[in-house]
């Protein structure tokens, strides 16, 4: 009987609000008021948003050049690929009118390049490129071996596809004197990039720790020649290919390529005045009917020019007020007949 | 197959007694059952089978076939061989605890134990075990084990009594006889040992009510009907043993051919997602298109020379394969927008309504300790689309318990209480019972409360004690003594067996009888009465009566029977009475009360023996037997003087007539399928408000060949248009029934209450095809159909009826074995638990103790469950929607490339939200709302992203417009729009709520950063490439701006949207609660009236559960045991009357039941 009782128990469900479904609730009930107030500070929030980031965008400097069509000689040379151990250098002269103030950064920018294609992006090989093993070239293809058979590395098409225009930026201080403005070429890269996710392999010499690989059929020279001069920015971990190995998510899109070193002249950022660039012409646009330019561009409390941002900032804040009039139009008017079927 | 063709070879089967070695040449089942699906070999194939006819996981598989192909895979292959694998090893593990549960029924049943005659020893056998030709023996109160052709028993004559209730739901007991050759087998072990007959029969077949064999013993052949089988299923009352020769065993056996084949059932909801899912299956194929002949455009135009550029060493494909490889590359990213993680979710979330169903404490019936069980967890949002609900009478609407509540004596109505003000209440409101001080055999659990007849009875009112003396005296009850001195009423139809135990508790003890005398006890004083005839009841007189003789040597007929036949042979004095009488008639039918009208008659000596002679003439007589016989009852049973009348309560379960009511607010049909009587069904029907005075018109169907049936329908069809046609302008309805015919599902609405009421007979015919649209047609325009005298098949066949042609949901609630083919059918099915059998529950998908609880398991259960899957399903399609096609625009600028915008996330967080839809109570929106709120919220969530990444760089110069920040962006973008969302949406904000919808945003970020960090990086570098990106990404000012931007932007339309639709449309919901806040504010809500009187009106609430026949078995004695043996002539005189009154009872029964079942068979 007793145990009969317990069964009893048992069998009845647990009288817990959970499972009873009478958990306490609160009840998101928002009032006309309150969805009228909150429409208006939306509103307001963004516009005040849009006008802040409108008036930062503006006090951005910018400076693009697109020297496609400037380099119309080297752009020839490089239609055709057998021609790529002939150097070809253009220079293009431009006057910067206002001083760019502050850090300056300079940018290749690149035009119909689908950096985002989709084999495009899985042909490349973490493994090797953290250096655990420098032959693993499993997901490079079609970049996996050279024609000898070598594993190539850095393997696959990201790497292979790098682009390789050297720019110097002259300053013309006059006439005859042409200052080369002090550039840095490191710190482009994330840090998690640099010190992460690419390595180089562990060898005393780097071009050892190289040895029975092949360089990219499209490159002059091997990894470990990127930057001999320093090797924290040499092989793998050379900042201008990790840069490159972060794939764009547009077909048009800029890479940071130097930070302006502010050093004498150049401590306060440029200084207004004529300035050309030399570029050795190697990536070669013209066989996609892409282009390329370079862009000099200094930098706001919100990155880089949010031109975009602002604008989108400004409509949505406009839209929303105009809704949040129009809505209390609506509320005020009706309200008359909701009180009447609320008796 | 092989059984459908074996069966089809089976035209007769042969079975000879006690020789299995003959039997097994046949190879005849054994009575091994099998409802179960799979053994463990045949699991696997077949379970995988089965799953993968469903279209979605068809669909999965073919999108993992395709992902298979490196050339066009674009994810990799265990984003969807994981939770394929996962719903996949879920359904089989739900499939194989189903099937196990199955196997363990079946083994429980093929392992009750019956004794088998063996070796010329009974041994005990298990019911597996036991073969066709077998003999064994039942015992009192056993289940029988297989369909058995009944040999010997205890009772003289060969009699024994059956319930029958597992089969065809009616509880009084059914008397089956064995042949008198081989009653004469007795117990003898030997002798039945040695009995070799051959059964020469019907192949095995679902008819309940028709058997036809021969059996052939010792040279001579004997003809064999129904009521020589016992059938399976049923119980042995009453008789403490007998022996039966197995004739279809296990699956072969009637109670099995009846259940119907259990089916996958599966909601409209998911009929819907599958079509949905066919559509946006079309949708895709659709973008693909679009995106793979961009692709080849592009290839063709830019890409050919940009390919070339990169890939120099290859020789490249052409522009269209290149489209064509990238359609299937799409095919497969674009699944998300049906992701396998919506099966999932979508099965966990009925998961949790079955469990709140089970939790329910309201559904929890203390009495029996059961509560409820959703016993199918994937049905619980059709619960909420109900439209038919298909019910079983006995245990379900009633509790089978007959209570005499009422009477009227002589014009005066006993047993209404009246209180203080004059006005009638209900009985058991009165606190104190009556004493009952004048039966010392008084029953406690008797409640009748009436101190006037009381009084009335002390008083010695004649005309009472003459009521009471006819209740104890005219039936057909058996009386015993158990060995504490109780008396026990063998009781064959409850309805008498309230009376007689009513006119005990009043103090006329009915104590014993035997074939000539009846004794009672009034009060206190044995009298003896001699039965000198017995006027047995049938379904065309009605009525029964007894002719006794008192001790002062008066005879006297008393008389029971119908109101509408007994006060047409009343004696014309009679008038005054007969007309309060049958207001009081009336008035209890009006109750719902089952009713009988009582008379008696004072006949002179002289007149009688005249009769009695006659009456013995024509007993003798072949010729005519039963017209004469019947002449000559009319012939007496007339001038009759009326007593009352009495009113018995069929019990209604508790809560029945309001869950009817709401129920039918709620716009649920309720039709009544019962096994049991015409008049009891629709007796019932008023009882629960069903059937109503008010209705317009109450059809009844009872034809016997199919013209009068379809006479009857069309006639039904004529008067109900004709109504109509009179209410509106009659050209038009004309018209109207006129396309009506042309297609006769067409829903029409027929101005007033109708009801239809139509029993098995006809039903058979009407379920023809040619009828079968008329019938439905007429049965969906009536508020009410009742369904009396039908086979559990038929139930079934009434079922599928609608679930075919009204394409409707339809609910079956039944207890007992006879409703298992019903529940099968019908896309839910409801058992009642708690009771004895449990095949009913088992069958089922949900089952409770009680019918009251259907309100809460549909009206609240039900609907949120349906509410909720809906809102899910709206919001799953909407983010779905938002979530994928932000594939589609980049799709657009990557040249047409598949690729993927956040891979490993996409596999993680859809499933985040789901629970917390558990909490929500909203209406509906409509699904291609959802698209195109998914739709704009995609394009919001991709193009303010690209828009922003056009131009940008990071705070510190370093470039931020790679795809890899681009992803997260978005990502988290789309984390916080549709958090945002659901946050919006939820209307209830419970403690789950807020940990599901904070914790999935915390898991969101949580599995960023796990996933972008150094450590797993380290670990697999090629597997998350990732690294640092959340981290860098997320400290950049400019990508919260662009996702806040992004938040504003596609949340504040829908806000706007709402707001607006609240104020310009409202909805009924909507309504409601701003009625009910201002309702609060007014006052309390005031509770509800409690429900008004029936209106009663002149109406016979006539029913009893009798059958014809039993008035011989007592006269003739042949059912009472002979515990003091009758002098030798009588018995000889018994032996002969007893053969043919038994062969009387035969030839009636056999004629009847052939007759219906002949029919039957050609029709079913």
């Amino acid at each position: 009987m007793k145990r009969k009782c317990q069964d009893y128990k048992s069998r009845l469900p647990d009288n817990t609000a959970m499972k009873q479904q009478q958990l306490p609730a609160f009840r998101l009930q928002l009032s006309a008021n309150e969805i009228l107030s909150g429409f208006f500070a939306i509103g307001l929030f963004c516009l005040g948003m849009g006008i802040i980031l409108l008036l930062s965008a503006k006090s951005i400097r910018e400076v693009e050049i697109n020297y496609t069509e400037k380099c119309a000689t080297c752009a020839k040379l490089r239609e055709d690929a057998t021609n790529f151990d002939k150097e070809c250098n253009c220079s293009i002269s431009f006057y910067l009118p206002q001083k760019m103030e502050g850090n300056v950064y300079l940018y290749y920018k690149l035009y119909g390049f689908y950096q985002n294609l989709y084999r495009y992006i899985l042909s490349r090989s973490n493994i090797q490129l953290v250096g655990t093993d420098v032959k693993d070239v499993r997901n490079c293809a079609p970049f996996k071996t050279s024609d000898n058979g070598l594993p190539i590395a850095p393997c696959g098409a990201i790497a292979n596809s790098m682009f390789n225009d050297t720019i110097v930026l002259l300053y013309n201080f006059n006439s005859s004197t042409h200052i080369r403005v002090p550039m840095v070429r490191t710190e482009t890269a994330w840090w998690t990039d640099k010190y992460v996710k690419f390595q180089n392999p562990t060898f005393q010499n780097l071009s050892s720790a190289f040895a029975g690989t092949a360089k990219p059929p499209n490159w002059p020279k091997p990894v470990y020649e990127l930057d001999e001069k320093d090797p924290g920015n040499n092989g793998f971990v050379n900042d201008d290919f990790i840069v490159w190995m972060r794939t764009a998510a547009f077909p048009n899109f800029k890479k940071l390529y130097r930070r302006l070193h502010r050093i004498g002249n150049f401590t306060e950022g440029l200084p207004a005045g004529s300035y050309s660039f030399i570029i050795n012409y190697n990536f070669p646009v013209g066989r996609f009917q892409g282009q390329k330019a370079v862009v000099l561009s200094t930098l706001t409390w919100s990155g880089g020019s949010s031109l975009f941002l602002a604008l989108a900032y400004l409509v949505t804040g406009a839209v929303t007020l105009l809704a949040s009039f129009s809505m209390m139009a609506v509320h005020l008017k009706l309200k008359e007949r909701k009180t009447f079927f609320l008796q | 197959m092989f059984c459908s063709r074996k069966k089809s070879l089976e035209v007769e089967r042969i079975v000879k007694a006690n020789d299995r070695e003959y039997n097994e040449k046949f190879l005849y089942k054994d009575n091994r059952i099998h409802t179960s699906k799979y053994s463990i070999l045949t699991f696997l194939p077949i379970n995988l089978f089965e799953q993968f006819q469903r279209v979605a996981n068809a669909y999965f598989l073919f999108l993992l076939i395709l992902q298979l192909i490196p050339e066009i895979s674009s994810l990799t292959w265990f984003t969807t061989i994981v939770p394929l694998v996962l719903v996949v090893t879920m359904t089989a593990v739900k499939d194989a605890t189903d099937d196990y549960f199955r196997h363990k029924s079946d083994n429980q049943v093929n392992n009750r134990q019956s004794e088998v005659l063996i070796d010329s020893k009974l041994q005990n056998e298990k019911w597996m075990n036991v073969k066709v030709g077998d003999i064994i023996k039942l015992e009192n109160n056993q289940f029988v084990a297989a369909d058995l052709l009944l040999l010997s028993s205890s009772e003289p004559h060969g009699l024994c009594y059956i319930e029958t209730a597992e089969l065809d739901g009616e509880t009084n007991l059914k008397v089956r006889h064995a042949l008198s050759v081989t009653s004469e087998l007795g117990a003898d072990i030997s002798r039945l040992a040695k009995f070799d007959g051959i059964v020469v029969c019907e192949a095995p077949n679902n008819k309940l009510d028709k058997f036809t064999g021969v059996l052939s013993w010792n040279g001579s052949k004997h003809s064999l009907n129904n009521e020589k089988i016992i059938l399976r299923g049923c119980v042995l009352r009453n008789t403490s043993w007998c022996f039966g020769m197995v004739i279809f065993a296990g699956p072969d056996t009637k109670l099995m051919q009846n259940s119907g084949k259990t089916k996958f059932k599966r909601t409209s909801i998911d009929r819907l997602m599958n079509t949905l899912v066919l559509w946006i299956f079309g949708f895709l194929i659709c973008l693909g298109t679009i995106l793979a002949i961009g692709n080849s455009i592009w290839e063709n135009q830019v890409g050919d020379q940009f390919r070339t550029f990169l890939f120099s060493n290859e020789r490249e494909k052409n522009s269209v394969f290149s489209g064509f490889l990238t359609f299937w590359s799409y095919i497969i990213i674009l699944n998300t927008v049906v992701p396998i993680s919506l099966y999932v979710s979508v099965e966990v979330i009925r998961l949790g309504h079955s469990y709140f169903i089970n939790w329910d404490r309201k559904m929890y019936y203390s009495r029996k300790a059961t509560p409820a069980e959703a016993r199918t967890t994937t049905l619980n949002e059709e619960l909420g689309q109900i439209e038919y609900v298909f019910s079983d009478k006995t245990g379900t609407l009633t509790q089978n318990i007959m209570t005499f509540k009422k009477c009227s004596i002589n014009g005066r109505i006993y047993g209404e209480v009246c209180d203080d003000w004059g006005q009638k209440t209900d009985m058991t409101k009165k606190k104190e019972t009556m004493g009952f001080s004048v039966s010392p055999q008084a029953d406690r659990t008797f409640q009748f409360f009436d101190h006037h007849l009381m009084e009335s009875i002390e008083l010695g009112d004649p005309k009472v004690h003459e009521f009471l003396r006819l209740l104890a005296l005219c039936h057909t009850v058996m009386s015993e003594e158990n060995s504490a001195g109780e008396l026990i009423y063998q009781v064959q139809s409850p309805d008498e067996g309230a009376l007689v135990t009513a006119a005990k508790n009043l103090g006329f003890i009915f104590k014993s009888r035997t074939p000539e005398t009846i004794t009672i006890e009034e009060l206190g004083t044995l009298v003896t009465y001699q039965l000198l005839a017995f006027l047995d009841f049938n379904n065309f007189r009605k009525r029964m009566s007894v002719i006794v003789r008192n001790p002062e040597g008066q005879i006297k007929l008393y008389s029971k029977g119908a109101d509408t036949i007994l006060f047409e042979r009343l004696h014309p004095s009679n008038e005054d009475l007969l007309t309060l009488t049958s207001d009081h008639l009336s008035e209890f039918a009006g109750e719902g009360l089952r009713t009988l009208a009582i008379a008696y008659r004072d006949l002179d000596d002289k007149y009688f023996r005249e009769w009695h002679k006659m009456l013995e003439d024509a007993n003798t007589t072949t010729d005519e037997r039963d017209e004469r016989i019947a002449g000559l009852y009319e012939e007496i049973e007339r001038d009759l003087m009326l007593l009352g009348a009495t009113a018995v309560e069929d019990k209604l379960q508790d809560g029945v007539i309001e869950t009817v009511t709401s129920l039918s607010l709620a716009n649920i049909k309720i039709w009544v399928l019962t096994g049991d009587k015409q008049e009891t069904a629709i007796n019932i029907g008023y009882a629960c408000n069903m059937l109503t005075d008010d209705m317009n018109d109450v059809f009844i169907i009872a034809g016997n060949t199919a013209t009068e049936v379809r006479e009857e329908l069309r006639k039904a069809k004529e008067n109900l248009f004709g109504r109509n046609r009179s209410f509106s302008n009659g050209h038009v309805v004309f018209e109207k029934k006129q396309s009506l015919e042309l297609d006769s599902v067409v829903e029409e609405t027929v101005t007033g209450d109708y009801a239809l009421i139509i029993n098995g007979h006809s039903l058979a015919y009407a379920l023809e095809s040619d009828v079968k649209n008329d019938l439905l047609e007429l049965a969906c325009m009536c508020k009410t159909v009742v369904c009396c005298r039908v086979t559990p098949l038929q139930k079934a066949q009434v079922v599928e009826l609608v679930k075919k042609y009204r394409n409707a949901v339809t609910l079956a609630i039944g207890d007992g074995a006879n409703d298992v083919s019903m529940i099968k059918s019908a896309h839910i099915g409801v058992g009642i638990s708690g009771q004895e059998g449990l095949q009913a529950v088992l069958a089922s998908d949900y089952s409770f103790a009680q019918f009251r609880y259907l309100q809460r398991l549909l009206l609240v259960h039900g609907r949120w469950s349906y509410v909720r899957m809906c809102k899910f399903l709206c919001y799953f399609f909407y983010k779905n929607f938002a979530f994928t096609l932000v594939h589609f625009w980049f799709g657009f600028f990557c040249g047409f490339s598949a690729q993927d915008v956040s891979d490993q996330n996409s596999m993680d967080y859809p499933q985040l939200y789901k629970p917390g839809q558990l909490n929500l109570l909203f209406n509906k929106s409509e699904f291609f709302i959802c698209m195109a709120h998914g739709v704009y919220t995609s394009l919001a969530l991709f193009f303010i992203p690209y828009g922003a990444f056009h131009n940008m760089a990071g705070e510190d110069g370093r470039h931020t417009a790679d795809y890899q920040s681009f992803a997260v962006t978005t990502a988290t973008s789309l984390v916080i729009v549709v958090s945002v969302q659901i946050a919006l949406d939820t209307s209830y904000w419970t403690v789950i709520n807020h940990v599901f919808i904070w914790g999935s945003i915390a898991t969101y970020f949580s599995i960023l950063f796990t996933m972008h960090s150094n450590d797993i990086f380290g670990i697999f570098p090629n597997q998350f490439p990732f690294v640092g990106n959340a981290r860098h990404s997320l400290t950049q000012k400019c990508i919260w701006l662009v996702i806040l931007l992004t938040t504003v932007a596609s949340v504040m339309p829908v806000v706007a949207f709402r707001f607006l639709k609240v104020d310009l449309f409202p909805t009924l919901s909507d309504q409601i609660r701003q009625w009910q806040k201002a309702q609060k504010k007014a006052r309390p809500l005031r509770t509800r009236k409690p429900q008004t009187r029936r209106s009663s009106s002149r109406r016979s609430g006539y029913a009893f559960a009798h059958q014809e026949g039993y008035g011989e078995l007592i006269t003739s004695g042949k059912n009472m045991r002979a515990k003091n043996p009758p002098p030798m002539s009588g018995l000889e005189k018994t032996l002969y009357n007893s053969t043919s009154w038994i062969e009387n009872l035969c030839k009636k029964t056999t004629d009847t039941v052939s007759s219906f079942s002949q029919d039957k068979t050609v029709k079913l």
